[in-house]
């Protein structure tokens, strides 16, 4: 199929100003500021096709923020091109945001001081959206993300989970083609969290809409995303499906176990011989078990251990973003296993 | 099911433009919405009646003060060209006049600017300089009903303000005033504009809080100026916004002198929108958006 979203060769190049020290410093500051370019997004290419979900992720300041803000057309590119659906977002930024819809989970596109009810009157003026639709897509949001009992309300008085739902459908209201999100979960409780992913996933498959969203939330793309773009230091490491960077970086959890008694690390490791897992030397009364996702569930391992023994607490920590990026990194920079 | 605007084949957007009825519907629902707005926080607004009347009573008592020096008897005095009575109307009618054409576009759109909240606006299919002009003409709306009136009803009989020069004068000078609203506006979304420009803009909009004031005529009239000073501000668009109406208003522009006036108003109104909206396109090019 013919891509929708192309992007060649991007690149954003920001001007930061260094500051000297002390007071001689800040006088030679006024006369000839020491400038310097960070080039934020360096050469970055990629094509998304009509439909696809696609998750962009990276540590902070890896640059994927900027690019959304490039494909959205708030930011205009120092080089490079893109083109969505055969329009370039920063020159026909009117016609083209008549397209798409976007979530910055950071901040809200509602009218902070009016109902909720205000924001999307307004928004259907704005989008020229018909009687029958926005009735049709209020409806649809009511159903499936709650927002009913909302509207009467001030925007301001609402929870972070609420806003947010609030957000999503304002930017689905005009039924876009093209949907950016941009930390979507961020700050949600499990259960928010939970609710936004299920949405996401029927609205997608309901409208055919072409996603991209950018997460530190692993959770996420795995429930999400069967295509993953990995960014940092604004280039691209990984482009692909998800199943092959599971392959690649493996999916390491750590589970944390909370004895009443002291047992030795060798012990638990008895318990669960059989399943590839590493413990850890024990600290106190709390073993670390380590183990990668794709060959163990963690339920085999916390329903052996519970069977074995008396147990005070558990804990699962996912592995981070950060040292799955880091991993992708490391072996990039090891030099072409490829 | 297929959404409309995507032509699935050619996986192209449809082009798209708003209608004539969209856009009026648009930018008349952004005045109301502005209108309502200001309605929710009219508490804040009772406060600023008392404070114009304070600022007229501090010009009237200064004017006084300096006539009665001129001429045993104050009220034949003139002083640039006005009598006392002509003076305090002309103080009065100005600070009747800022109540309505008053806003703060250049502080809330270097707001948006400096917070990165400017994002969220250039994601949606319309022109900020628009919708700020329009939301502007509903918060002008608000104040007309809300504070210029009842500033109106205090001031004008409690310092005998003058009547205006006749019925065609007081509807020229509404005339003019509401061309004063958009050169304001336009002006303040220019100095807004500078945000995009500099780290810390607080200190630009002081001087334009203060220097708006001075340059528009509201604290002196020009006519106590020297000529230099009198030629420099005849080519800026400041003497526009309450000077130009306000002199219409006591009678001292009339026939081609009305017309030159409105005129020049005109030019500034139209120029100044033509010049924001191309500093607008430059700045949004090179805009660097805060956080995230």
């Amino acid at each position: 199929m013919e891509p929708l979203i192309h992007v060649r060769d991007l690149c954003k190049d920001y001007r930061l100003t260094d500051r000297r020290e002390g007071v001689r410093g800040g006088l030679h500051d006024l006369i000839s500021p020491r400038r310097r370019l960070l080039r934020a997004v360096d050469n970055v290419s990629f094509s998304i096709a009509p439909g696809e979900m696609v998750g962009y992720i990276g540590a902070n300041g890896a640059g994927k923020s900027t690019t959304i803000k490039m494909l959205t057309g708030i930011l205009t590119p120092s080089a490079g091109e893109v083109t969505v659906g055969g329009m370039v977002p920063w020159r026909q930024r009117q016609q083209y945001t008549r397209h798409i819809g976007v979530v910055f989970g950071q901040r809200t596109q509602l009218w902070w001081d009016l109902a909720v009810v205000e924001s999307f009157r307004l928004l259907k003026k704005i989008y020229e959206v018909d009687d029958a639709t926005y009735d049709r897509q209020m409806k649809l949001f009511d159903e499936l993300l709650d927002t009913g009992k909302l509207l009467s309300q001030p925007v301001r008085k609402l929870s972070l989970g609420q806003r947010m739902r609030c957000d999503l459908a304002a930017a689905l209201l005009h039924r876009p083609r093209v949907l950016f999100l941009d930390e979507p979960t961020i700050g949600l409780d499990v259960v928010g969290k939970g609710n936004i992913r299920e949405f996401l996933r029927g609205i997608q498959e309901r409208e055919g809409v072409t996603v991209i969203l950018t997460t530190h939330d692993l959770g996420d793309i795995e429930q999400l995303c069967r295509r993953v773009i990995i960014i940092d230091q604004g280039r691209v490491h990984f482009d692909g499906e998800l199943a092959e960077l599971r392959r690649r970086v493996g999916q390491s959890v750590r589970l944390s176990v909370d004895l009443h008694e002291p047992t030795d690390s060798e012990a638990l490791a008895a318990v669960t011989a059989g399943l590839p897992v590493v413990w850890d030397a024990q600290q106190g009364l709390r073993h670390v078990a380590r183990f990668n996702r794709v060959e163990v569930r963690a339920a085999d391992v916390i329903r052996l251990v519970v069977n074995d023994r008396p147990v005070q607490d558990l804990h699962l920590a996912e592995q981070p973003i950060e040292d799955v990026v880091r991993e992708i990194y490391r072996q990039a920079a090891a030099g072409g296993d490829k | 099911m297929n959404a409309a605007g995507l032509d699935a084949a050619a996986g192209r957007l449809a082009p798209w433009r708003r209608t004539p009825t969209g856009s009026l519907g648009l930018y008349g629902h952004f005045v109301r919405l502005a209108f309502l707005k200001f309605l929710a926080y009219r508490l804040r607004y009772y406060t600023g009646v008392f404070s114009y009347t304070i600022f007229v009573a501090g010009h009237y008592y200064l004017y006084l003060a300096l006539y009665a020096g001129r001429a045993a008897d104050g009220l034949s005095a003139t002083v640039g060209g006005l009598t006392v009575r002509e003076m305090v109307t002309y103080v009065a009618i100005s600070w009747i006049g800022r109540s309505l054409y008053f806003n703060n576009i250049s502080r809330d759109l270097a707001r948006m600017v400096t917070e990165g909240e400017i994002a969220m606006h250039l994601i949606k299919p319309f022109h900020l300089q628009s919708v700020m002009m329009f939301e502007a003409v509903g918060e002008a709306g608000f104040r007309l009903i809300m504070f210029t009136v009842p500033i109106m009803l205090v001031v004008v009989p409690l310092f005998g303000v003058g009547a205006p020069a006749g019925a065609a004068a007081l509807a020229w000078t509404l005339v003019s005033f509401t061309l004063s609203l958009i050169i304001y506006s336009q002006l303040g979304f220019l100095v807004g504009c500078l945000a995009f420009a500099m780290k810390n803009i607080q200190g630009v909009l002081r001087a334009q809080m203060v220097g708006m004031d001075f340059l528009t005529g509201v604290i002196v009239p020009f006519t106590f100026f020297p000529g230099w000073f009198q030629t420099v501000v005849a080519w800026l668009p400041f003497q526009c916004i309450s000077y130009v109406p306000v002199m219409i208003y006591l009678g001292k522009r009339t026939g081609p002198d009305l017309v030159s006036g409105l005129l020049l108003q005109s030019a500034w109104a139209v120029g100044l929108t033509v010049a924001a909206r191309l500093v607008w396109r430059f700045a949004i090019r090179r805009v660097t958006v805060q956080g995230g």
